[in-house]
C-alpha cells in the first residue's frame, strides 16, 4: 500500500488544523460518490485513508459522515473495512446520521462473502445507538444461524454488544437461549467460547432481577457443562482456554477423585507456551486443592518449575507479571522455595520494580541452610548504582537477621556497611543495626550468647559522628542507641549534649522526640554527666512548637518531679526480645489476595478497589498495622516496644486511630500503667 | 476484558486508537500515562500494569512504540500483557519491523489486524498463520501480484479454513515446491559471577525454533539424545502431550513457516566458556581498572562477538582506558563498551586504564557490573542433542537441516 501523503505523517504541532482539509475532502468524496469509473475505488481508497488518518490523529471528521456513507457502496473489502471503522467511531455521536448506515450494513449482512457478512454484522452491532436496535435483531438472528463459523463467531459476541445497548431487546429476542444452544453444540470452538463469554456476562447482570438467569448462571458451573468444556479444551484457542479455565476455577467438584481427574486432564496446560494459560491452570489447581493440605503442597511443587521457566522466558513485562504471582506463593509458603533462592537473585539491568520483588522473596526464603549465601548476595547489591535498591537490600539483610539465622555473619555484614562512607548505606544500616543491636543485646541478656557483638557494635557506632548522619531516621536511630547503651559508650552524654545544643537546627520532630528520651535514659544511668543536657533538652522541649515534642517533654518533666524511680521504670524498663515484627502485609490480606490469584490485584499488590474487603481488613488489622509502624517506621516505638507496646490492647489502638490522636503522652501513660502492672507481678 | 488499545510514539503522540467496547476510553488517559513516563525518565521503568485514577493500564514498549491497553474490570493480568506482546509481534512480522513511520504508513492494516485479533475486548486469534490468510502482508510480492491479477485488495477472498479445522495453527494444506524443514537450537546462557569470582548462578534458557515448509498435513517426530537434562519445558500448542510424557518424544503437526516449537531450561551448569576478571583498586582519587578475558573451557567451536560492557559509576569524572585487543568506546551516558570480537589464540585480551574520581572522594564505593556478550555457532552449551527427526505423511523426501547457536543472555560479572 502506498504511504499516505507527507502532510499526515508529521505529528502535532505542525498538524493541519483540519478545517480546510476536511472541507476539501468533503468535495472530493462527493465527486467520487456515485462514480463507477475504473480506478474510482483506488481514488476512494486514498481519500478514505486520509479521512481515517485524520480521525486517528484526533481531528474531528464527523462532518463527512454523509459523504462517507454515500461512498461506501462498493465491492472493495478494504474500502468497506475503513468505512466500518469510520462509522463505528462516529455513529454514537451522530445517531441521526447513523440511520443512513443501517441500510448498507444490513445489505452487507446478506453478502455472499462470509467475511463481509461477519464484518458488517460486527460493525452494525458496534454502532451502539439505542434507537437503532430494532434493526439489529434480524441480522443478528440470522448471523447466529449462519452456515459459516466466522459469522457465528462474530454474532455470538455481537449479542453481548446488543445486550449492553438494550438488555430488554436482547432478552426478548431470546438470544441467550440461542447462545446456550450454540455453546453446547457448535462445531467451532471459537463460537463456543464467544457464546460462553457473552452468556457469563449477560446472566451475571440479569441474575439480580431474574431467577431464571441466576439458575442459568449456576448451570454454567454444573458438572456436565464443565466436563463438556474440559473435554474440548485442546480444541480451543489459547485465549478461549483462559476463559474456560477461569470458569473451571469456580467449579466445586463433588469428591476427590473428580479433583484428580480434572488435574490430570489439565496437567499439560502447565506446559503451554502462553503464560496466561499457564497461570489460569495454576489457579484451577490451587483452588481445587485448597482444602487438601498435602495435595496442595504437591501442587506447589508441581507448579514451581513452570512458573520459574515463565519468569526466565518471555519479555520483561510478562516476567514481572509472573514474578508477582510467584511472590504471592513464596510469601505464602517460603519453605517450599528455599532451595530455589538463586532464581530470585537480581540481574543488573532488571527494572527496579522487579528487583524489589526479588529482594522480598530472598528475604522470605532465607533459612538455616541458605542464609549465608543470600546475605552474601544481598551485600553485593549494597554497592549497586541503583540507590533505592541498595537501601532495600541492606534492609533485607536486617530483616533476615531478625529471623535469627546465622546472626554472627549478619551482624558482621551490617558492621561492614557502617564502615562504608555512603550516607544512605549508613542510614539504613543504622536503623537495621539498631533493631538488630537491641535484639543481639537482648539475646545477650537472655542467653549470654553473643556478648562480643554488642561490644563491637558499640565500638563502631561510637565512631560515627552524629554530624555525619543527615537522614532523620538514621539520626533517630543513632540517638536511640546513644541513650540505650549510654553506660557502655563512653562519651554518650557529651554527644547528646552537643545535639541538644543544636536543638533549633533539628527539623525532624522524630529526632527531637528521640533526643528527649535518649537524654532522659542517659540521665538515669549517668546522672552527673547528663544533668545539664537534660535541663536544656526539657526546656527546649517545653518550648517546642510541635505538640508531641512538647507533650513528651512535659510528661518527662512531671514524671521526674513525681518520682524518679517510676521514671526509670517507664524509660528503662526491663528488656524483652523484639522477636517478631509484623510483616508489611498481614497474612490474612495475603490469603485474600490468594483468592484473587491471576487477577490484576496481584500484579500491583493491592486488593481490588471495588471490594468491600479492604475496610474490613483494615479494621481487623489496624492493631497489627499500628504496632508494626511503631517499632519499624518510627524508632520511637523501639523504645517502647522494649517495654510492652507489642501487646497493645486493640480497643486502645482503635480509639487512638479514630480520634486521630498522635500524642505520644497517651502512649507513655499506657506505658506507665503497664510498668506498674509488671511491677505488681 | 480490554476496553481500548492505544499505540503511542516515542514522543507520547497517539498514533492509533482502537476502542473495543461500548465504554469509550478517553484519550486523556494517554496524557496521564505519558506524564508518568516522563516523570520516570522512560516507560521501561514503569511496571507493566499500572492503576491510574480511572483505569488499569497495561503497557509494553517495543522499539520505541508503547502499546497501551485500558480496562476498568478485573481480568487475568497476563491476558492483557501477553496479548499486547502478541500484537507487537504480529505487527512487527507484518510490517517488517516496528517504528513510528511504518505504523503511520500502514495504519489501515494495523486496524484490520486488531479487528481480527480482538473483539469486544476478548482476544480471538493471534496465530500469525491464520491472520495472514485473512489479511495479506503489505509486501512487494502481494503488490506485484495485485497488479498482475488485477485484484488490488489485500484481503483474501476465502476465509481461512483453519478457523474451523482441528489444527488451528495450520492453514489448510499449503503447497511447497521444495519441501524442507529446519530445526534450530537457540540457547542463551544466563550467569552471575560475584565479587569473589565465584559462579553463583549459571543457567541456560533454550528454544527449539522450527522453520517448516512442508506440503499437506505432515506429522513430525523429534527426539533428543539426552532429554533428561531438561529442567522444565513449554510447548507450542501443536505438540502432543502424551508422547512427551511417556517417551520424551516431540510429536506434532507443525504450523507452516517459522515458529517456536518448545522452550526449556537447563539449570546448574558448572562452567562458562569464557572468563572475565575485572580488578579495581582505588586510592587517592584515582582508580586503576583492569579486565582480563580468556577462554575457560573450550566449547570446540569459535567463540565470537565477545563484548564487555559496563556502566561507569556516577562519581567518575573521566576515564582513560585502552585495550591490547579490540576497540573500547565510552558513550555519553558513561557506558563503556569493549568489543573484542574473536578471542585470539596467542594472547589474552585485556583492558586497562585509570578512572578519575570526583574531587573529595578518596576511594570508589560503587562498583560497576560487567555485562558480557558472546556467540558460539554450532554448539548448544546445555549439551542438548537432537537425535532424530522423522516425517510422516509426506509424499517426497524433504530436506532436513539442523543448526545450533549459543549466546550470552544475562551474563554478568560483578566487581
Amino acid at each position: 500500500m502506498a504511504p499516505p501523503a507527507q502532510s499526515q505523517r508529521s505529528p502535532s504541532p505542525s498538524q493541519p488544523s483540519g478545517k480546510g482539509e476536511v472541507s476539501d475532502l468533503k468535495l472530493q468524496l462527493r465527486q467520487h460518490a456515485g462514480s463507477r469509473a475504473p480506478g474510482a475505488d483506488d481514488a476512494k481508497r486514498e481519500l478514505f485513508k486520509k479521512v481515517i488518518s485524520y480521525m486517528t490523529i484526533g481531528i474531528d471528521v464527523s462532518s463527512l459522515f454523509g459523504e462517507m456513507v454515500m461512498c461506501s457502496v462498493t465491492s472493495d473489502i478494504v474500502l468497506k473495512k475503513m468505512c466500518y471503522l469510520y462509522v463505528g467511531n462516529y455513529a454514537k455521536g451522530n445517531p441521526d446520521l447513523a440511520l443512513l448506515t443501517i441500510n448498507f450494513l444490513q445489505k452487507d449482512c446478506k453478502d455472499e462473502d462470509p467475511m463481509i457478512r461477519g464484518l458488517a454484522l460486527r460493525s452494525l452491532c458496534s454502532l451502539r445507538v439505542a434507537n437503532l436496535v430494532e434493526y439489529l435483531v434480524g441480522p443478528l438472528g440470522s448471523g447466529l444461524k449462519d452456515s459459516n463459523s466466522y459469522v457465528r463467531t462474530v454474532a455470538a459476541s455481537a449479542v453481548l454488544k446488543l445486550y449492553h445497548i438494550s438488555a430488554s431487546t436482547c432478552v426478548d429476542a431470546d438470544f441467550p437461549a440461542i447462545l446456550k444452544h450454540l455453546m453446547l453444540n457448535d462445531q467451532d470452538t471459537q463460537v463456543v467460547a464467544n457464546c460462553l463469554s457473552s452468556l457469563q456476562e449477560i446472566w451475571s447482570s440479569e441474575a439480580s432481577t431474574s431467577e431464571e438467569a441466576s439458575r442459568e448462571r449456576e448451570a454454567l458451573l454444573s458438572k456436565p457443562v464443565i466436563y463438556y468444556f474440559l473435554n474440548r479444551i485442546k480444541e480451543f484457542s489459547e485465549w478461549a482456554q483462559c476463559l474456560v479455565l477461569e470458569l473451571v476455577a469456580n467449579y466445586v467438584p463433588s469428591d476427590n477423585s473428580e479433583i484428580f481427574d480434572i488435574m490430570n486432564l489439565l496437567e499439560d496446560r502447565l506446559q503451554h507456551a502462553n503464560g496466561a494459560v499457564v497461570l489460569a491452570t495454576i489457579k484451577v489447581f490451587l483452588q481445587l486443592t485448597l482444602s487438601m493440605a498435602d495435595v496442595h503442597q504437591q501442587v506447589y511443587e508441581r507448579i514451581k518449575a513452570p512458573l520459574l521457566t515463565l519468569v526466565s522466558s518471555g519479555s520483561q513485562e510478562q516476567s514481572y507479571a509472573v514474578l508477582s504471582h510467584l511472590h504471592l506463593l513464596v510469601m505464602r509458603a517460603p519453605i517450599l522455595f528455599s532451595s530455589d533462592y538463586k532464581h530470585f537473585y537480581c540481574q543488573y539491568n532488571e527494572p527496579s520494580y522487579v528487583k524489589k520483588l526479588k529482594l522480598e522473596m530472598l528475604t522470605a526464603v532465607a533459612n538455616e541452610s541458605n542464609t549465608y549465601e543470600i546475605v552474601t548476595e544481598l551485600c553485593e547489591y549494597a554497592a549497586n548504582v541503583d540507590i533505592p535498591i541498595a537501601r532495600e537490600s541492606i534492609r533485607a539483610v536486617g530483616k533476615i537477621a531478625l529471623q535469627q539465622y546465622d546472626v554472627n555473619a549478619i551482624v558482621d555484614r551490617l558492621l561492614q556497611f557502617l564502615e562504608m562512607e555512603k550516607d544512605y548505606v549508613t542510614a539504613e544500616t543504622l536503623i537495621d543495626t539498631s533493631l538488630e543491636f537491641s535484639h543481639v543485646v537482648l539475646v545477650k541478656d537472655l542467653l549470654r550468647k553473643y556478648p562480643q557483638w554488642s561490644h563491637d557494635c558499640i565500638a563502631v557506632v561510637g565512631n560515627i559522628s552524629s554530624k555525619n548522619v543527615q537522614e532523620p531516621k538514621a539520626k533517630a536511630a543513632l540517638i536511640w542507641m546513644l541513650g540505650e547503651y549510654s553506660q557502655d559508650m563512653h562519651d554518650a552524654p557529651y554527644v547528646l549534649e552537643s545535639v541538644v545544643d543544636n536543638w533549633d537546627d533539628e527539623h525532624s520532630a522524630e529526632v527531637r522526640l528521640h533526643l528527649l528520651t535518649a537524654v532522659l535514659k542517659c540521665f538515669l544511668k549517668r546522672p552527673p554527666e547528663t544533668q545539664k543536657a537534660l535541663g536544656a533538652a526539657l526546656a527546649a522541649g517545653l518550648a517546642d512548637f510541635h505538640q508531641d515534642v512538647h507533650d513528651r517533654a512535659l510528661f518527662y518533666y512531671r514524671l521526674l518531679q513525681y518520682n524518679v524511680s517510676v521514671a526509670e521504670r517507664v524509660v528503662n524498663p526491663p528488656k524483652q526480645a523484639v522477636s517478631v515484627f509484623a510483616d508489611t502485609q498481614s497474612s490474612e490480606v495475603k490469603d485474600r489476595i490468594f483468592d484473587e490469584f491471576n487477577s490484576l490485584s496481584v500484579v500491583y499488590q493491592k486488593l481490588p478497589p471495588a471490594s468491600n474487603v479492604i475496610s474490613s481488613v483494615i479494621t481487623s488489622h489496624l492493631s497489627a498495622q499500628l504496632v508494626m509502624e511503631f517499632p519499624y517506621k518510627s524508632l520511637g516505638g523501639v523504645i517502647f516496644s522494649q517495654g510492652c507496646i507489642l501487646s497493645w490492647p486493640c480497643a486502645f489502638v482503635g480509639k487512638k486511630s479514630k480520634e486521630g490522636m498522635e500524642s505520644s503522652s497517651f502512649v507513655l501513660i499506657l506505658d506507665l500503667i503497664k510498668g506498674e502492672k509488671s511491677e505488681s507481678l | 476484558m480490554l476496553q481500548c488499545i492505544f499505540l503511542l510514539s516515542d514522543s507520547g503522540e497517539v498514533m492509533l486508537e482502537k476502542q473495543l467496547t461500548g465504554h469509550r476510553v478517553d484519550r486523556s488517559i494517554c496524557d496521564w500515562f505519558w506524564e508518568q513516563t516522563v516523570s520516570q525518565a522512560d516507560s521501561t521503568k514503569l511496571p507493566p500494569v499500572i492503576a491510574s485514577p480511572t483505569h488499569y493500564i497495561f503497557q509494553i514498549t517495543r522499539e520505541g512504540i508503547t502499546f497501551l491497553a485500558c480496562t476498568q474490570v478485573e481480568m487475568p493480568p497476563l491476558m492483557g500483557i501477553e496479548f499486547l506482546c502478541r500484537v507487537a509481534d504480529v505487527l512487527s512480522d507484518y510490517l517488517g519491523g516496528l517504528n513510528e513511520d511504518v505504523i503511520k504508513d500502514n495504519f489501515v492494516i494495523v486496524y484490520e489486524l486488531l479487528d481480527e485479533m480482538i473483539d469486544n475486548g476478548f482476544p480471538l486469534t493471534t496465530e500469525p498463520n491464520i491472520l495472514r490468510e485473512m489479511i495479506a502482508l503489505p509486501n512487494i510480492v502481494s503488490k506485484v501480484l495485485g497488479v498482475v491479477t488485477g485484484n488490488s485488495s489485500n484481503v483474501s477472498n476465502t476465509l481461512p479454513g483453519a478457523t474451523a479445522s482441528c489444527v488451528p495453527w495450520r492453514s489448510t494444506e499449503p503447497k511447497h515446491a521444495n519441501n524442507e524443514v529446519y530445526v534450530d537450537l537457540l540457547e542463551e546462557m544466563d550467569a552471575v559471577i560475584n565479587r569473589d569470582g565465584i559462579l553463583v548462578k549459571c543457567e541456560i534458557y533454550g528454544e527449539v525454533e522450527v522453520n517448516s515448509h512442508l506440503s499437506g498435513l505432515p506429522d513430525l517426530t523429534l527426539s533428543f539424545a539426552n532429554p533428561s537434562i531438561l529442567n522444565d519445558v513449554r510447548f507450542h500448542p501443536c505438540v502432543r502431550f502424551r508422547p512427551w510424557e511417556s517417551n520424551n518424544i516431540l510429536s506434532f503437526v507443525p504450523p507452516d513457516g517459522q515458529f517456536k516449537l518448545m522452550s526449556y531450561r537447563v539449570k546448574k551448569l558448572r562452567s562458562t566458556p569464557i572468563y572475565v576478571k575485572p580488578q579495581l583498586t582505588s586510592d587517592a582519587g584515582t582508580c586503576r581498572l583492569s579486565v582480563l578475558v580468556g577462554i575457560r573451557s573450550d566449547p570446540g567451536k569459535t567463540i565470537d562477538s565477545v563484548t564487555v560492557q559496563f556502566q561507569l559509576p556516577p562519581c567518575i569524572l573521566s576515564a582513560n582506558l585502552s585495550s591490547n585487543h579490540g576497540t573500547v568506546s565510552i558513550l555519553a551516558n558513561k557506558t563503556c563498551s569493549w568489543s573484542i570480537g574473536r578471542i585470539p589464540k596467542d594472547k589474552a585480551p585485556s583492558l586497562s586504564g585509570t578512572l578519575t574520581l570526583e574531587t573529595g572522594m578518596e576511594r570508589l564505593h560503587v562498583f560497576p557490573t560487567f555485562q558480557v556478550g558472546f556467540r558460539i555457532m554450532g554448539v548448544a552449551l546445555s549439551g542438548l542433542q537432537i537425535d532424530t527427526l522423522d516425517i510422516k505423511n509426506l509424499p517426497s523426501r524433504p530436506y532436513k537441516g539442523f543448526r545450533a547457536l549459543t549466546q550470552a543472555g544475562q551474563y554478568e560479572v560483578r566487581s
